[in-house]
């Protein structure tokens, strides 16, 4: 790279990023005039926020320990979560055998199958919960339903991407033997993939509970309803001790999972 | 045996990558392949293996009822069949990483079990220990529950000879098997490779002239897609460099043979060797 | 290399399958278990599927009056991605300066990162019903909360940026006599400017999903639409808001694209 101090003091390089900037901040100031967002708002107003901190605090932690309904929302976010996991991961590896050039020789079954995955990935899951919800009713089940769609699409493409890396030179040496490709995708392929298919699961399971709270806003139940309710309800106090609930419940399962995926991957025990 | 009678294979512009290419081999023999890189040794030996269809000319070899058939008109189900009786062993080693040496032995055999048993049940008892004798012939019976991503590039081969011998083929084919090797790991696979001949053909593609005038009964040499030499594995410098090109008579390392070849080529201090392994 | 391991060679029963069937059993008592506590139910599940096939062939037929409605909240949605990114990014800019060990001070370094860390485990939409429940309904929350929401994140990746700075380059604005700003400015912030454009249209993306899906928690914009029109059992304008959503989305890949190209083109230094 060239010495990038001369560019930066340049007039030439100084005028681009000014131009650079005044475009950006030209925009950023039109949009906010169409969307009705002043800035300034965030100064003036900010007792606002000082005075809901107070109203939130000291958190109602009694609740977490006394309600019973908060450990089952709790309960529900994470089923939610496992479930959407378990499930679609397990549609999502399917589909990737399905859709990948080495494991799926029949190029229209290939194109099928990546359309249905985009098509997946890109309809707001906004709709999807929104769906679901009327299909099965308000609760945890909706939102699971939800979750299975959503990490089908992401992680179907992934895996089929992890599939269509492994290494050609073994697969090529089992299929000399006389092998059905049925063989060298239990024997060659799969071993190659499980060490990575079951990383990007836990993470799967990570960011799932993340999305399970926030579906439980629109009818999915769990943690993000009991939120949900209670700022609506204005028991400010509670949904503090809601949030911080949250908040812990986020971390430790992030710390759980990166301890499974570890024991698990070191002790070598996939085949 | 197998029987290959004029091949042929040319690019879309018309050059030809093969042409004419015959040779039997038969029981036996241990044939090595040399030429220059480029000339097409490589493209024989896929053609030999099934994997690559010329465009004219025929690769004929035996079943193990002792029918023969021909490798380039017979259909995709008859060809997997008879992939089982072609071994083949790479530069590469071609394992799969992630399993045991036995594992990847016993996947030799995959091409003899039926689909169904192999997904759902795996192998028996006593293929696996069959698997084992099979490794212990190429001495690395210890060495057959640690992954093979552990193993040394030697011990990797001779995983690969193992699952070779374990898939008990008719014909042994060998593309470069020596060319990741250092020298002395070299010598030791081919001494493996050696005494399979007297149960089945052994072709093999090496670079390595003094390993070929050692351990094959005959050298086939390719150039240009052509035979130039089908014979004696002691080969003089002057017909090296018929092989090989003027380019050879000025690489200083090059080795140098005479006319009769006993003569050892060594970067190993020979004593040495002899006494670590055999 | 001598491992004799004692693994046997014969498998019995238990070896052979119980490296699959173990973890499979325990899997699925785990699972039944989830799937009670979810209320889950084969007959509903199928009942509720042929329900919404008959509503979702109605959802292919959108309202197309309703196009011209769409366009407002649509743009709404998309400047609240902007702004917010924007916002965001500069916020994060200015964590990350904090969290980057070759510029902050160590104990600054595990606090910020700590905080950070805290940080991106908050749901966005937590952060949006706070906003509200502080400032009100409308873009207002929603911009603020796709920017605080994005610090957590992008404070990190910014950071790591700069940690990998080589100190050459820092060194050499220094040498020359420049200030503490402009050292910073010059040396920390000039270079890495492609990455964090890059890292900014990467959550620019992902922004306009989640205004999209904040929008209908209160933020405003095609997601309220949505939202609305489905439970009002409107499912034509539904189908319309839909429509206009998923052309947003490609159009904020697609420019997003483009402008990675621009700038993979060098033309950003």
């Amino acid at each position: 790279m060239k010495n990038p101090t001369i560019d930066v003091l340049s007039p030439a390089g100084y005028r681009r990023r000014a131009t650079i900037f005044l475009v950006i901040a030209l925009l950023v100031a039109g949009a906010s005039a169409f969307m009705g967002f002043d800035p300034t708002m965030l100064f003036t107003e900010f007792h606002y926020v000082t005075d809901l901190f107070n109203s939130m605090s000291p958190p109602n932690l009694n609740m977490i320990w006394h309600d019973e309904t908060i450990g089952m929302a709790v309960l529900e976010t994470v089923s939610m979560a496992f479930l959407g996991t378990l499930i679609g991961g397990g549609f999502a590896m399917v589909l990737a055998f399905l859709a990948a050039e080495n494991t799926m020789p029949s190029l229209p079954v290939r194109l099928l199958v990546r359309l249905f995955l985009s098509i997946d990935r890109v309809i707001p899951p906004l709709f999807i919960i929104l769906v679901f919800v009327s299909a099965v009713g308000l609760g945890p089940f909706a939102g699971m339903l939800s979750l299975v769609l959503s990490t089908m699409g992401t992680f179907g493409q992934l895996f089929r991407e992890i599939i269509e890396n492994t290494d050609p030179a073994p697969a090529d040496a089992i299929y000399s033997v006389g092998a059905t490709r049925a063989q060298v995708i239990r024997y060659v392929i799969l071993p190659q993939v499980a060490p990575s298919f079951t990383a990007n699961l836990f993470y799967a399971f990570d960011l799932n509970i993340r999305v399970a709270i926030s579906l439980g806003i629109f009818g999915g139940g769990g943690i993000g309803f009991q939120i949900f309710q209670a700022m609506r309800l204005l028991h400010y106090h509670d949904a503090l001790a809601l949030i911080l609930l949250t908040v812990v419940l986020i971390v430790g399962s992030e710390k759980l999972s990166d301890l499974l995926r570890s024991r698990l991957l070191n002790r070598g025990s996939l085949k | 045996m197998i029987e290959v009678s004029n091949i042929t294979k040319s690019l879309p512009d018309g050059r030809k990558l093969l042409d004419g290419i015959s040779f039997t081999v038969r029981k036996g023999e241990f044939v090595g392949i040399l030429g220059a890189s480029g000339a097409g040794k490589t493209l024989t030996l896929r053609c030999l293996n099934g994997l690559l269809k010329p465009d004219s000319g025929s690769v004929v070899v035996e079943d193990q009822q002792g029918s023969k058939w021909d490798l380039c008109t017979i259909g995709k189900t008859r060809l997997r069949d008879l992939r089982r009786r072609i071994g083949i062993i790479f530069q590469g080693y071609h394992l799969v990483q992630r399993l045991t040496a036995l594992d990847n032995v016993l996947l030799g055999r995959l091409g003899q079990i039926s689909t169904i048993r192999s997904l759902f049940y795996g192998f028996t008892d006593k293929e696996r220990e069959e698997a084992l004798t099979a490794l212990e012939k190429v001495k690395i019976g210890n060495l057959a529950n640690p992954r093979v991503n552990r193993l040394s590039g030697g011990e990797m081969q001779r995983v690969a000879i193992a699952r070779a011998i374990f898939q008990s083929p008719g014909v042994l084919l060998a593309d470069e098997p020596l060319s990741n090797l250092d020298p002395s790991n070299a010598k030791i696979i081919m001494r493996m490779i050696q005494p399979l001949a007297q149960e089945m053909p052994v072709i093999g593609i090496f670079h390595q002239p003094e390993m070929t005038a050692k351990y094959c009964t005959r050298v086939i040499a390719i150039k240009k897609g052509r035979i130039i030499y089908d014979g004696d594995p002691r080969l003089t410098t002057h017909q090296l460099v018929e092989i090989y090109g003027e380019e050879l008579r000025q690489i200083e390392n090059a080795p140098v043979l005479t006319a009769d070849a006993t003569g050892e080529i060594n970067y190993v201090n020979p004593e040495d060797h002899e006494r670590n392994f055999y | 290399m001598n491992e004799i391991s004692i693994k046997p060679v014969r498998l019995s029963l238990l070896r052979r399958y119980g490296r699959v069937l173990l973890p499979l059993a325990g899997l699925s008592i785990l699972a039944q278990g989830a799937a009670w506590v979810c209320g889950a139910r084969w007959d509903l599940f199928f009942h509720g599927i042929a329900d919404s096939m008959r509503f979702l062939v109605h959802i292919l037929i959108p309202e197309w009056d309703a196009f011209t409605d769409m366009l407002q909240p649509a743009l709404t949605s998309v400047f609240i991605a902007l702004v917010g990114t924007v916002i965001g990014t500069v916020f994060s800019l200015v964590f990350a300066l904090l969290a980057a060990s070759n510029i902050a001070p160590a104990w600054l370094r595990q606090a910020t990162r700590f905080l950070l860390g805290l940080e991106r485990a908050l749901p966005e939409i937590i952060i949006l019903l706070f906003l509200v429940a502080a400032f009100g309904l409308g873009p207002f929350a929603g911009v603020l909360a796709l920017a605080i929401g994005s610090i957590g994140m992008l404070g990190k990746l910014i950071a790591d940026a700069i940690e990998e700075l080589d100190p050459v380059s820092i060194d050499a604005i220094a040498a020359i006599g420049a200030s503490r700003v402009q050292v910073i400015l010059f040396g920390v912030i000039q270079p890495i400017i492609p990455s964090i454009v890059s890292f900014a249209l990467f959550r620019f993306e992902y922004g306009i999903r989640l205004s999209v899906y904040l929008g209908a928690v209160g933020a405003g914009g095609i997601g309220l639409e949505l939202y609305r029109s489905f439970t009002m059992l409107d499912y034509g304008r539904a189908a319309t808001a839909l429509i206009v959503t998923l052309i947003l989305v490609f159009l904020s890949e697609w420019v997003s694209n483009f402008l990675r190209k621009k700038i993979k083109g060098g033309r950003f230094q």
